[in-house]
């Protein structure tokens, strides 16, 4: 592993990272600002591997199934809020429910 | 105990029964209420009567003391004195009331208001009064029977409630009595002081000791409060209006109690009087000139009662007179026989003026020999002895003392002689008005009588009138005096003064000129206006500076009181408003205010939207990376 | 401990009143008779207990002396001679006529009698404080029932004018507070006690300010003019009951204050400020019976014959002469009965008519004799007539105006004079006259006729038998002279 790839690979979770965040700044659709932070914490979760490869630690890669639990579980609270919100209020805009109440 | 306790029994029974109609919460009939009061009027007589006999017989000077007060340094010993004088009056005294209120009880129940229970409680208690001061060995009882009669005088004068002129007739009654009440309580007061008792015979002494300039204040006083009691010029001017109370009335006022009470209180501190000589010419002069004035007034009156209120105003001068020439024992037998014959003056003309409908005109007097024959023949034999009608008449022997004290009294003495033998002369012409107008035949007129309890007190006065004549000698000789004798020549002038009164009667009742001029003399008719003078002088000011001080004027109510208000209203104007918005407590609900206001701002960085809050996690971890960042550079 | 009782009892028995209202009807009026007849057996108890021992003189009846909070010098300190004696006997009997009378109050009666009580306690605690601390903190106290007995149940503008009865009381207290520190503070340890001021010597410019602190409080109690525009209106607006306490208990409380402390305090400021205590009696008896004379509302009426008789109680002690002195504790006793009484048939009659307005009235005397015959002998005392209290009263005052001055025994008689213009237009315009549209149908009842009986007999029985009250009085009256006779 070379530090030329480390570097390659940190830029790139960064670029992920930050294509994410935009997504979740411009987007009023929940279920897109889900994604959107989807596609944010595979930026780390990169880094973390890209790392743990450069430094020969097996650490990353645990560090990387964290992560992805870490995404499972937050996806499914997000599904189940979109779900809610899109049943009974009849909403996937998340600018209309800034007050979280009616 | 000594027989002079019975002196405590005089007053009861007529203080018992105002007690027990007046203040008693008990109901009582008609006839209880009628026999409460005769017993109430004539128990005093019954004990009365053997006390005077036993004074006739024993030594006539007892005290009966009744309890003491201490009030500091001086004790006030209370008690009931009986001496001649006491004697001598409190027999008329009771004898007259027994007769007035024996009478009133037929008279009262034909009134109008038959509100007998009030009439006889306080005739009752008018009764206990004056035996009250009658019999005071000290001042404290003289003066409380004084004043009891003011008051009572004022309810009996106002006794037809709903009348406003008897109303007003009282109220002037007691607020001019009550200005010579206080001369006397002052003058009561002022010996007390000297004596530091209360006791008539120490009091005497006492003023008598005293320097000259409060002996003179003392004397006048007294004298101010017997004129004003007994309405002698220039405080006459209740007496005629009081005639508004019923006519029995009257009778007791005038003849034997309130108006005869002044001449009484001077008789009794007679010898501290005839230390002040000026004052004793101030009587005699103010008696004389009441005198005369009286019947001059009388002269002119067209009503019975009137008349013959400014007869006892007149009447009651004569007793002054006596008593500033030194005489007060001869005016104190003018007193008793006086009392009779007006109390039957008095009860007489009310017997005939009640069947003529209550009017009291000379008028109403028309025919009342044939209609009403008992009471005419006892107002003639009253009139007679008010006259003074030479040899069977008491009034002959006890005035003719009086002019006969005035003949003897020296150079100015023959000068109030005359002017009380001119009053004499108008005496005999308007007692005899009413007996002539009672002369002229009525057309229809039938012929009725009264009562029992309307003639057994007429006839019995009838009697004493005649009954006394002989008795007026001894009764000044009982008092420790004797009758003066003027020259023969002089007395005989005094038998005719009534003789011509009669002459100057028939020509005013029967020639119709001159009755004419009579009827029309307002101003000697109304007392030649003093009253108008005290409307102007007294009342209209005091009613102004009521008015005045009660903000009926469009001033302010009770201004002194509203000072200190005013006071504190301006302190608030002045001092409180201006500090009432207080700076400091601005200054930091400025400050309050304004940090809401900072917070209604900033809370707009809250804006619930998820993507804005995400810019804000992400700008500010950045700036807490390149915070780390720079802080680790090297 | 009686005495204790005396202020304790009816104090704790008015919270009790709060309470017992709930149990049932009339329950509070019948605890409230019982616990004035307890305090009137504590009286008789205190009154017959003999001299206490540490008493510091012969006139004192009774004496009760506990450590109350000694850092501070505060004594629960009470006193009782003939006058105190008199006066307390007075409020509890005016305490019980108020319960009679108020029979038929039915609005918050249990504060209503909590009130009549918390009168009693404070006025007794100010005619027996010898503790001068305790003495103002009661004269204070006095004024909160007062207050509440106007605004709750008076009539008209009530609240305005127990408003103004505060204010005018509350601040005049202050003068009286002030100069209780100031000797508290110049004293050689802190105290409160009376007894120790009295032996203090304070020096005698600082007498003249603190006997005027003193009388501010007293005078405007008193009332004296200028300071009486209180009085008329808390009379005309209080209850029935407020009106009795008012004229029977606080006008009391300043003259009682004028009697004790001038003469045992300040003997030297007495002398300087007497005077002028003599001028504004003069003053308000005339001024007080001439505006009496112009009233048309029968209470008004009654308030400022109180002014001018309160007015001649004033005389009276500033005289410092003993038949002055004297005659002003009878007056005060019987102006307590008078002044009640006629307040209390004038209430009952508002009850009937429903105005006090004297030109609607008329008539009593064909209508409800017994009512008029009351009335007839209530003006006889508020005239002066011998034979009542009043009588003796006002005779003493002339008697000791005598010796002051002739002029002010003057302007007492003219006074005299004047009453019976009131006194005489207020019977014309009640019982005399045509019967009018507002006229009464119902006689006076038993319940009424019963307390108009006792004030009678108290007019009667100290009129015709004074040695009764003078007896009580003279200790107290020669002991109050005895610092002001120079040396």
């Amino acid at each position: 592993m070379t530090p030329l790839f480390l570097t390659a690979a940190l830029v790139l979770a960064t670029g992920l990272f930050a294509v994410g965040l935009f997504g979740l700044m411009i987007r009023r659709g929940i279920l897109f600002q889900i994604i959107a932070l989807e596609i944010m914490l595979t930026g780390p979760a990169l880094a973390f591997v890209a790392a743990g490869a450069h430094h020969g630690d097996p650490g990353g890669q645990g560090m990387f199934i964290f992560v992805l639990v870490l995404a499972a579980s937050e996806v499914a609270l997000g599904l189940a809020l979109y779900l809610r919100l899109g049943r009974h209020a009849d909403v996937s805009d998340s600018d209309t429910v800034n007050l979280l109440r009616r | 105990m000594s027989p002079f306790f019975a002196l405590l029994l005089v007053p009861m029974p007529a203080m018992g029964a105002f007690l027990l109609l007046g203040l008693g919460p008990a109901e009582f009939n008609r006839r209880a209420i009628q026999t409460i009061a005769l017993a109430g009027a004539t128990l005093p007589a019954v004990v009365m009567l053997p006390l005077g006999a036993y004074c006739l017989m024993g030594t006539c000077d007892g005290i009966q003391p009744i309890f003491d007060l201490e009030v500091g340094p001086a004790v006030v010993a209370l008690a009931l004195k009986l001496d001649p004088l006491s004697a001598l009056v409190g027999v008329t005294v009771t004898i007259i009331g027994a007769c007035v209120i024996g009478y009133s009880i037929d008279y009262m129940a034909k009134s109008e208001i038959a509100d007998l229970r009030r009439y006889f409680a306080l005739m009752n208690l008018f009764l206990a009064s004056m035996l009250c001061m009658v019999l005071a060995g000290d001042s404290i009882i003289f003066f409380l029977g004084w004043e009891l009669m003011g008051l009572c005088s004022f309810f009996l004068i106002a006794y037809h409630v709903t009348s406003a002129r008897a109303i007003a007739a009282g109220r002037k009654a007691f607020v001019i009595t009550r200005v010579a009440d206080a001369f006397l309580l002052a003058a009561l007061l002022l010996l007390f002081l000297e004596a530091g008792s209360v006791r008539l015979d120490d009091l005497i002494p006492a003023g008598i000791a005293t320097d000259d300039v409060r002996r003179g204040l003392i004397a006048a006083l007294l004298l101010a409060g017997a004129m004003g009691k007994s309405a002698q010029l220039p405080f006459h001017t209740w007496l005629p209006s009081a005639m508004a109370g019923p006519t029995p009335v009257s009778a007791l006022l005038h003849s034997a109690t309130m108006v005869a009470a002044g001449a009484y209180l001077l008789a009794r501190l007679a010898p501290l009087m005839e230390t002040v000589p000026l004052v004793m010419a101030v009587t005699a002069t103010v008696g004389a000139a009441t005198a005369l004035f009286g019947a001059t007034a009388a002269v002119f009156q067209l009503d019975v009662k009137r008349l013959l209120a400014y007869s006892s105003i007149s009447q009651i001068g004569f007793m002054l007179l006596a008593i500033g020439l030194g005489q007060p024992e001869v005016a104190i037998a003018h007193f008793v026989v006086h009392a009779i014959f007006k109390s039957l003056l008095f009860l007489s003309a009310g017997d005939i003026t009640q069947i003529a409908r209550g009017t009291t005109d000379i008028a109403a007097m028309r025919g009342a020999l044939r209609a009403r024959p008992v009471a005419y023949l006892a107002f003639v034999a009253g009139a007679a002895s008010l006259a003074g009608i030479p040899f069977v008449t008491g009034g002959w022997f006890s005035k003719e003392a009086i002019l006969a004290s005035a003949w003897l009294a020296g150079p100015f003495g023959i000068v109030l002689w005359g002017v009380a033998l001119s009053a004499a002369v108008l005496t005999g012409a308007y007692a005899f008005r009413p007996v002539l107008v009672g002369l002229i035949p009525v057309k229809g007129a039938r012929m009725t009588f009264g009562g029992v309890f309307t003639n057994l007190p007429i006839l019995l006065l009838a009697a004493g009138t005649f009954a006394i004549a002989p008795l007026v000698t001894p009764m000044v000789e009982f008092l420790d005096a004797t009758v003066p004798h003027p020259p023969l020549a002089v007395e005989l002038v005094g038998a005719v003064a009534p003789f011509v009164g009669l002459a100057l009667a028939f020509a005013m009742t029967f020639m119709p000129r001159i009755s004419r001029r009579v009827a029309q003399a307002r101003r000697m008719r109304s007392g030649i206006r003093i009253d108008g003078v005290y409307q102007i002088v007294f009342v209209q000011p005091f009613v102004a500076l009521v008015r005045w001080l009660t903000g009926q004027r469009g001033s302010i109510a009770d201004p002194v009181g509203t000072l200190p208000v005013m006071g504190a209203q301006w302190l608030v104007g002045a001092i409180v408003r201006p500090l009432a918005h207080d700076p400091l407590d601005r200054a930091w609900a400025g400050f309050a205010s304004a940090t809401v206001r900072a917070w209604g701002v900033a809370r707009h960085v809250q804006s619930g939207r998820v993507r804005d809050y995400a810019l804000a996690i992400a700008v500010g971890v950045a700036l807490l990376l390149l915070l780390g960042w720079g802080t680790t550079w090297r | 401990m009686a005495l204790t009782a005396l202020i304790v009892l009816p104090l704790f028995g008015g919270i009790a009143a709060l309470l017992v209202a709930r149990l049932g009807r009339n329950a509070e009026r019948w605890f409230s008779i019982a616990v004035l007849a307890v305090a009137l057996i504590a009286l008789i108890v205190a009154w017959t207990g003999g001299p206490p021992p540490d008493a510091p003189g012969a006139q004192w009846l009774a004496l009760v002396r506990y450590q109350y909070a000694p850092a501070l010098g505060l004594q629960f300190l009470l006193a009782m001679d003939g006058l105190s004696g008199a006066l307390v006997a007075v409020s509890i009997v005016l305490g019980i006529i108020s319960v009679v009378i108020s029979w038929n109050i039915r609005k918050q009666s249990g504060l209503f009698h909590a009130c009549i009580l918390w009168t009693v306690a404070a006025s007794n605690g100010v005619f027996l404080a010898m503790d001068l601390l305790f003495f103002a903190f009661f004269w204070e106290l006095m004024l909160v029932p007062s207050f509440l007995l106007i605004s709750i149940w008076g009539h008209g503008d009530r609240e305005a004018v127990a408003l103004k009865f505060l204010v005018f009381n509350a601040v005049a207290g202050l003068g009286l507070l002030a100069a209780v520190f100031y000797m508290a503070a110049t004293a050689p340890e802190i105290t409160f006690d009376a007894f120790v001021f009295a032996e203090m010597g304070i020096p005698p410019l600082a007498q003249v300010w603190l006997l005027l602190g003193f009388s501010m409080a007293f005078l405007t109690k008193l009332p004296a003019p200028p300071f009486h525009a209180w009085l008329p209106d808390a009379h005309t607006m209080a209850p029935t009951a407020g009106s009795i306490l008012l004229a029977g208990l606080l006008l009391k409380t300043g003259a009682y204050g004028l009697f004790r402390f001038p003469g045992m305090l300040f003997p030297d400021g007495f002398h300087v400020l007497a005077p002028y205590g003599l001028a504004l009696g003069a003053f308000g008896t005339i001024y007080g019976a001439v505006l009496a004379c112009g009233q048309t509302d029968a209470k008004r009426l009654v308030a400022y014959t109180s002014i001018a008789h309160m007015s001649i109680v004033l005389m009276g002690l500033s005289g410092g002469v003993h038949f002055a002195m004297m005659g002003a504790g009878v007056e005060m006793i019987a102006h307590a009965f008078s002044a009640s009484a006629l307040f209390l048939l004038i209430g009952a009659l508002y009850d009937r008519v429903g105005t006090r307005d004297l030109r609607q009235l008329g008539g009593l005397q064909q209508t409800a004799p017994r009512f008029a015959a009351a009335f007839a002998v209530f003006f006889s005392a508020a005239l002066a007539m011998p034979g009542t209290a009043n009588f003796l009263g006002e005779a003493l005052v002339i008697t000791g105006m005598f010796q002051v001055n002739w002029f002010l025994a003057a302007i007492a008689l003219v006074s005299l004079v004047v009453s019976v213009v009131y006194a005489t237009g207020l019977l014309k315009r009640i019982i005399f006259g045509v019967p009018s549209k507002a006229c009464v149908t119902q006689d006076l009842t038993w319940s009424e006729l019963a307390p108009v009986i006792v004030l009678a007999t108290g007019t009667l029985l100290f009129g015709m038998l004074p040695q009764l009250l003078l007896v009580v009085l003279e200790p107290a009256v020669d002991a109050a002279l005895a610092p002001l006779v120079r040396p």
